[in-house]
């Protein structure tokens, strides 16, 4: 396979099958594959919770969902615990999905539907917040803060920030993908290994942590 | 010609990638200054230091989902 067929082939997100005329991508069948793999993991780490005289599996997974407890309460301030949840499981989903290109599969943040789909709802939900902290006439008035010079700015805001969460998860992954796939296709004995540290892991993470501390920044100040 | 013209503008819009380059070696350079002059806060040092350059990388990223676009789509 030629290198531009390659890349013509990363770029395409192919129909994998088709349910009552709708037409089910691959980005979708992966997504679903990482929602059975979280749920099954939280149903087996849950079993069998005792108060006293923990085990030690308990007490792993007590220590993990305090440490994202309160690194999500660090970034959205102590009004922003309501929203804690929401980044938690965002972080969680994007740290599999990001990742499970090891394993074989694509990742489905390498199309643009995913990743703008997740950009729309973490937008919608800082407007969300900000509505229901201070009522419709103070978002309305929020724009006008600090100066009326700001305005257009701030408006212009509503456009920019999820645009650029998608962008930047986007372009990360795939660009990541295009490397190791044409990696993959010029030297396929030892260094695909080696980069997919850099490339699949560390950038997986790091775009992960990126787009939930966005997000928890902008629901920190909307709700100020 | 078509072709050349795309491959030219594919090229120039991958330059994005040189302010990326060039404000995180900067970046960095502070962050070993800082943990030079305190090496008891080199954690939180290079954790600032990572978050800066995931958000300052964003902008050579668009450059290159431009030059993506131009070759692939255009």
């Amino acid at each position: 396979m030629s290198l531009k067929e390659l890349l013509n082939e990363a770029l395409e997100s192919r129909t994998v099958f088709t349910v009552f005329g709708i037409g089910i991508d691959e980005s979708t069948v992966v997504t679903w594959i990482i929602m059975a793999v979280v749920a099954l993991l939280c149903f087996i780490l849950t079993r069998g919770l005792k108060l006293e005289h923990i085990s030690k599996r308990q007490a792993a997974v007590e220590f993990a969902v305090t440490k994202l407890q309160s690194l999500t309460q660090d970034i959205a301030g102590e009004h922003g615990v309501r929203y804690a949840p929401y980044l938690i499981t965002m972080l969680i989903y994007l740290f599999f999905a990001n990742i499970i290109g090891v394993f074989g599969f694509k990742p489905p943040t390498k199309s643009l539907n995913v990743t703008a789909s997740l950009a729309l709802m973490s937008i919608i939900l800082v407007q969300y917040a900000a509505i229901r902290e201070k009522s419709l006439k103070g978002w309305l008035k929020s724009f006008g803060r600090p100066t009326k010079l700001i305005l257009p700015f701030n408006i212009l805001d509503l456009i920019t920030r999820p645009l650029s969460l998608c962008m930047r998860l986007f372009g990360n992954i795939l660009g990541a993908f295009v490397i190791m796939e044409i990696l993959k296709a010029v030297v396929p004995v030892v260094l695909p290994a080696v980069f997919s540290l850099y490339f699949d892991f560390f950038d997986g993470i790091l775009q992960a942590y990126v787009f939930v501390f966005l997000t928890g920044i902008y629901i920190k100040e909307a709700i100020e | 010609m078509n072709t050349t013209l795309l491959a030219i503008g594919a090229g120039i819009a991958v330059l994005c990638g040189l302010g990326a380059g060039v404000s995180i070696g900067i970046a960095t350079g502070h962050a070993t200054d800082a943990v030079a002059r305190q090496p008891e806060a080199s954690g939180k040092i290079t954790s600032t230091l990572i978050l800066g350059c995931a958000l300052a990388e964003a902008t050579a990223i668009y450059g290159f989902i431009i030059a993506l676009l131009i070759i692939f789509v255009l």
